[in-house]
C-alpha cells in the first residue's frame, strides 16, 4: 500500500472529522471569490471611478477578509488536528516516521484545499450574484445587472487559498514534529483541572476586571476632548483587558464561590454546566475574549454604517431643507439661474413651490462654557446669519416662532451636542448699533437653510427687522460684504417622484468640480446614499463573514466537547438522567458559552455607538437596534446547531 | 437447591430473557432463555467466559438494554414493557451502578459524584448530607470529598462508584466487573466492603466478573455458558477459600477454558 493509498483510505474513514474542516475551507473560498467577483465587477468598477472612496473601501475589505479567512482556517486546522491527534500517534505508532506521517497530513491537505477551491469557486459563482444585486440595491443602481465570470478573481482566489494552504501545512508539520507520541495520545483528554483560586489575589483581579469595563465605559462617555485618540486608545486598551479578566478571572472566581457554598449538593444542572466551564475557563478564556472583542467591534461597525445608511435621508435633510436653494451671489459660470431653472421646470411639468428667503449676517459671541473646549476655535467670535422664522414658515419650513429677544439656535453639525448643552444660554450680537443680547432657548433640528456651515439663528419677523435696521456691515470683519446681506431663491417640488427629474435640470449645467457648493437635496441624498450604500454593504460583508467565523469557531470548539464528553453522557444516562434531564444543563452551559461573549459583546457595541453617537445628526436607536438585533439572530443560530449537536451525542452515548 | 434459599421476598425475577443482535438474516443470539430470581440481601456473581453473555444479562436486567423476548420484573415491576423514561426514573431510584472503570464525571470532585443519582430529587439537603456521611463512613472516603477524580488512586476512585451507587439506597446494585482495572489489594479490600455492605445494609448486589477471587465474595455464582445459565454455586456456610475453590473446579469443567481467569 502507498501513501497515496493510505491518504486516500483515511480520509474515507475520517469523513465525519474532515468536514468541519472542510466546510471552513469552502466557507473561506466562497466568501472570499465573491468578494473579488464584485472587486472586478464591471458595474462595481464604473461605480468604484465615480468614487475613490468606493476602490479604497473595496481594497482595505479584502485585506481584513484575508486575514479573518486565513485566521479562520488556522483555527480550524488546529482544531482539527486535535482532534486527530489519536490517528497520528497510532500511524507513529505502527511505525511511520514523523516525514512520512506530515506527507500524509499534506498531501490529504491539499486534495482537501483543491476540493474546496472548486467547490467554493462554483458555489461563489453561483451567489456572488445574489450579492452584486445586494450592492447595487443598496447603492441605488437601478437597471439590470449581469455578473460576469473574472479569470482575474479566480486567480487571486486560487492564489490566496494555495497560500492559506501552505500555511497550514506549515501548521501540521510543526504539530506533527513538535509532539511527543504519549502526547498525541493524551491530548483529546487534556484534562485541565480547576486550582482553588489565590483567594486575595482573584478577588482583587475579578473586581480589577469589572472595574476596567465599567471605567471604559464611562470615560467612553467623556473623551470629546483635546485628547481624543488618546482617550480612545485607553478606552480601548481598558475595555479589552477587562474583558480579558473577567472571563479568565472573574468568572472562574464568581464559579468557584458559588460551587464552594454548594458544598457537593451541586445538581445535575450545575454538573452539566457550571462545572465543565470551570474545568475549560483557562483554556477558554483567551477563545471567548477574543470573540468578544471581535462581536463588539463586529457589532459597532454593522451598527455605525446601518445607521448612517438608515439616516441617510434624514442627514440629508438636516443640511439641506429644502430641495432647491439658489444663492445669486455664488452662482458659478456655468450654472443654472433660478429664474431660467424656474422656466425649465415649467416647461417639464414639474409642480413646485418657491420663496425667498433674506439672510443677514452677524458676529456673535457667548457666555463661556457652553461648547466643549476643543470646539472653541477663532477665539469665540463666530459670524453667522439670522433668519425670520415668518419667511421660512413662508418658504414651507417647519419652525417654531421664537418669542421676542429669543433665538431658536439651528445647526446640523452641532446636532450631537444639543443632549449635552446647557440650554438657555446667552448670545452677545456684535455687528449691531447698539449691541443687542438674545437667549437662544432651544436648539432646533438641522439646518434651516441650505448649503451653510455654521449656525443659524431664526428669531421672530419684529427682531429681524429690528436687527436689520440696528445692524453695522461694515463690522463684520470676516464675511465678504456681498455675503453680509443676501437673498435665496428656494424652491421645493411638491409631487416628491419629480425630484430626481428637476434635480436633472440642475445638475446637467454643472461640470463635476462645482459640485460640492450650490448642491441640491436630490443630488446630495444620491451620493450620500451611493457611499454609504457601499459602505453598509462592506460593513454586513465582514460582519458576515466575522459572525460565521466566530459562530464556527464556537460550534467547533462545543462539537470536541461534546466528543470529549461524551462518556460522563453515557455515565449520566446510565444512571438514570433522561436526554432531557441532561440537555437542560447542557442548553445552561451553551447559554453561557455563546450568551455570554454576545452580551458582553453587546453591551460594548452600544457604549460604542453611543460614544460615536456624535457622528450622526439624528437618532440612531432604531437602525442601532435592528442591526445589533439581526446579529444576535445569525449568531444565536449556531447557538442551536451546537445543541442540536449536544442532543444527538446525549442521544447516541447509551 | 433453590429451595434452601427461596425465603425471602424476591427483587429481581428475569424469566425466558432472549436477547439477540443484528439484523435479519444475521442475527446473533446472545441470551438464549435465561430464567433468573434473585432474593432481597443476595449477592450475585455471574461468570462465563467471554462472549458467555455476561454483560448483555446485566445490561438487560439492569434496564441499560431492552430484552428481544422474555420479561424482567424488578420489585415487581415489569421494566420490559417500560417507556425510556419510565426506566430513567426507574434506574435513578431503584438501582445502582458500578462500573469497570468508575464512570465517574471527570469535572465533578468526589462528593458531588457521589451525589449525582439525588440531585434530581427533592430531598432536604440535610438529609442528602446525612445520608452522604454515612455511605463515605463505609466506603472510608469521607476525606476525599472534595478531591476530584484525578488526584485519588482507582480503588478510591471504585469506592466513590460504589458510594455513588449506594446513595439512592437502590432495591439492586449492579457492578459490572469492579475489580477488573483494580490491583489485588484495592480489589480484595473494596470487595470485602461490598460482602460487608451486602450483609449489614441488605444491599442486594448483582456482579459480574471473569475473577474467581471476586466471586468468591458472593453468596451465590451464576455461571453462563453461551447464552444459557450452566450452572450455579451457593456459598452457604461454606468458608470464601472453600467456595473459591468450588468455582474454580465449576470454571475447569466450563470447557477448560481459562483464557479469562488467569
Amino acid at each position: 500500500m502507498t501513501l497515496f493509498d493510505l491518504v486516500i483510505r483515511s480520509m474515507r474513514k475520517n469523513i465525519k472529522h474532515y468536514y468541519l474542516y472542510f466546510f471552513a475551507l469552502i466557507l473561506s473560498v466562497v466568501l472570499y471569490f465573491v468578494f473579488a467577483t464584485l472587486q472586478y465587477d464591471p458595474a462595481v468598477m464604473e461605480q468604484s471611478e465615480v468614487s475613490a472612496n468606493m476602490a479604497a473601501a473595496f481594497r482595505v475589505a479584502g485585506i481584513l477578509l484575508l486575514f479573518i479567512a486565513g485566521i479562520f482556517v488556522v483555527y480550524a486546522n488546529a482544531i482539527f488536528l486535535k482532534r486527530r491527534s489519536k490517528e497520528i500517534g497510532l500511524y507513529q505508532l505502527i511505525g511511520l516516521t514523523k516525514g512520512a506521517v506530515t506527507r500524509l497530513l499534506i498531501i490529504e491537505n491539499a486534495l482537501l484545499g483543491a476540493g474546496a477551491l472548486i467547490i467554493g469557486v462554483g458555489a461563489g459563482l453561483l451567489v456572488s450574484r445574489v450579492f452584486l444585486m445586494l450592492l447595487m440595491k443598496l447603492i441605488g443602481h437601478e437597471g439590470f445587472i449581469e455578473v460576469s465570470f473574472s479569470m482575474a478573481a479566480v486567480i487571486q482566489t486560487a492564489v490566496v487559498f494555495i497560500a492559506i494552504i501552505a500555511l497550514t501545512s506549515v501548521q501540521m508539520l510543526f504539530t506533527v514534529y513538535r509532539s511527543t507520541l504519549l502526547g498525541l495520545f493524551n491530548s483529546e483528554k487534556s484534562g485541565e483541572h480547576p486550582k482553588k483560586p489565590k483567594t486575595f489575589l482573584s478577588a482583587v483581579l475579578a473586581i480589577l476586571g469589572m472595574g476596567l469595563i465599567v471605567f471604559g465605559y464611562w470615560f467612553s462617555g467623556h473623551m470629546l476632548n483635546n485628547m481624543i485618540y488618546f482617550n480612545m486608545l485607553a478606552v480601548l486598551a481598558s475595555t479589552i483587558l477587562g474583558t480579558y479578566l473577567v472571563f479568565r478571572v472573574t468568572i472562574s472566581w464568581l464559579f468557584y464561590q458559588i460551587r464552594k457554598r454548594k458544598q457537593g449538593h451541586l445538581g445535575l444542572n450545575n454538573s452539566l454546566s457550571l462545572a465543565p466551564l470551570m474545568h475549560r475557563m483557562k483554556g477558554n478564556a483567551n477563545s471567548l475574549t477574543i470573540i468578544t472583542v471581535l462581536s463588539a467591534m463586529t457589532l459597532a461597525m454593522l451598527a455605525g454604517s446601518y445607521s448612517l445608511y438608515y439616516s441617510t435621508e434624514k442627514e440629508t435633510r438636516y443640511m439641506m431643507p429644502f430641495d432647491f436653494a439658489f444663492d445669486e451671489q455664488w452662482l458659478a459660470d456655468d450654472e443654472i439661474s433660478a429664474e431660467a431653472f424656474e422656466a425649465e421646470l415649467k416647461e417639464k411639468e414639474i409642480n413646485y413651490t418657491t420663496a425667498t428667503i433674506e439672510l443677514l449676517g452677524v458676529e456673535w459671541t457667548y457666555e463661556e462654557g457652553i461648547f466643549p473646549a476643543f470646539m472653541d476655535w477663532s477665539g469665540g467670535i463666530y459670524n453667522t446669519y439670522i433668519v425670520s422664522a415668518k419667511q421660512l414658515q413662508k418658504a414651507g419650513l417647519q419652525v417654531d416662532t421664537p418669542k421676542d429677544g429669543t433665538v431658536i439656535y439651528h445647526s446640523s453639525e452641532m446636532s450631537f451636542l444639543a443632549k449635552d448643552m446647557k440650554i438657555p444660554f446667552e448670545i452677545y450680537i456684535t455687528s449691531s448699533e447698539p449691541e443687542s443680547k438674545y437667549t437662544a432657548v432651544k436648539l432646533g433640528e438641522g439646518n434651516v437653510i441650505n448649503n451653510t456651515w455654521g449656525p443659524q439663528f431664526v428669531v421672530n419677523d419684529a427682531d429681524f427687522e429690528k436687527y436689520k435696521k440696528a445692524m453695522v456691515p461694515e463690522s463684520i470683519e470676516n464675511m465678504s460684504p456681498e455675503w453680509i446681506i443676501k437673498s435665496i431663491r428656494i424652491f421645493n417640488i411638491t409631487d416628491k417622484s419629480q425630484l430626481a427629474l428637476a434635480s436633472d435640470i440642475r445638475t446637467q449645467h454643472w461640470d463635476e468640480g462645482s459640485w460640492s457648493y450650490g448642491a441640491d437635496y436630490y443630488s446630495m441624498y444620491e451620493r450620500s446614499i451611493q457611499s454609504n450604500g457601499l459602505l453598509i454593504f462592506i460593513a454586513g460583508f465582514l460582519g458576515l463573514v466575522f459572525l460565521i467565523s466566530t459562530g464556527s469557531i464556537l460550534y467547533f470548539k462545543q462539537m470536541t466537547e461534546a466528543e470529549q464528553e461524551k462518556k460522563s453522557y453515557a455515565t449520566l444516562r446510565q444512571l438514570g438522567f433522561t436526554v432531557q434531564d441532561i440537555m437542560r444543563g447542557i442548553i445552561r452551559k451553551q447559554a453561557f458559552v455563546f450568551g455570554l461573549p454576545l452580551l458582553i459583546g453587546l453591551l460594548h457595541s452600544v457604549f460604542a455607538i453611543k460614544a460615536a453617537s456624535f457622528l450622526f445628526m439624528s437618532d440612531i436607536t432604531v437602525p442601532a437596534s435592528i442591526a445589533m438585533g439581526v446579529y444576535a439572530l445569525i449568531y444565536l443560530i449556531f447557538a442551536f446547531l451546537t445543541v442540536g449537536y449536544y442532543r444527538k451525542t446525549v442521544k447516541s452515548a447509551l | 437447591m433453590n429451595t434452601i434459599h427461596s425465603t425471602g421476598n424476591t427483587v429481581l425475577h428475569a424469566q425466558n430473557v432472549r436477547k439477540s443482535y443484528g439484523s435479519r438474516g444475521n442475527v446473533q443470539q446472545v441470551l438464549k432463555g435465561i430464567d433468573l430470581r434473585v432474593i432481597e440481601g443476595e449477592f450475585v456473581g455471574i461468570m462465563g467466559s467471554s462472549g458467555a453473555g455476561k454483560t448483555t444479562l446485566l445490561n438487560v436486567l439492569a434496564t441499560i438494554d431492552r430484552v428481544t423476548e422474555g420479561t424482567v420484573l424488578i420489585s415487581g415491576s415489569d421494566i420490559s414493557k417500560m417507556k425510556d423514561a419510565e426506566l430513567s426514573a426507574f434506574r435513578r431510584d431503584k438501582l445502582g451502578f458500578i462500573f469497570q472503570d468508575y464512570n465517574l464525571l471527570d469535572t465533578l470532585t468526589v462528593k458531588e459524584n457521589i451525589l449525582l443519582p439525588v440531585s434530581l430529587g427533592k430531598k432536604k439537603k440535610r438529609v442528602v448530607e446525612a445520608e452522604f456521611n454515612a455511605i463515605a463512613d463505609i466506603l472510608g472516603i469521607k476525606d476525599l470529598a472534595h478531591k476530584y477524580p484525578h488526584e485519588i488512586s482507582g480503588g478510591q476512585k471504585q469506592r466513590t462508584s460504589a458510594a455513588r451507587a449506594l446513595i439512592n439506597k437502590p432495591s439492586m446494585v449492579f457492578a459490572d466487573e469492579p475489580t477488573g482495572a483494580l490491583d489485588s489489594k484495592s480489589a480484595s479490600s473494596l470487595l470485602g466492603t461490598m460482602e460487608e455492605v451486602n450483609e449489614q445494609r441488605g444491599v442486594t448486589i448483582m456482579m459480574v466478573t471473569h475473577d474467581p477471587v471476586a466471586s468468591s465474595y458472593c453468596s451465590r455464582v451464576v455461571f453462563l455458558k453461551d447464552g444459557t445459565i450452566y450452572s450455579e454455586l451457593y456459598r452457604g456456610d461454606k468458608t470464601r477459600q472453600a467456595f473459591f475453590q468450588e468455582i474454580l473446579k465449576v470454571q475447569g469443567v466450563l470447557g477448560g477454558d481459562n483464557v479469562d481467569s488467569i
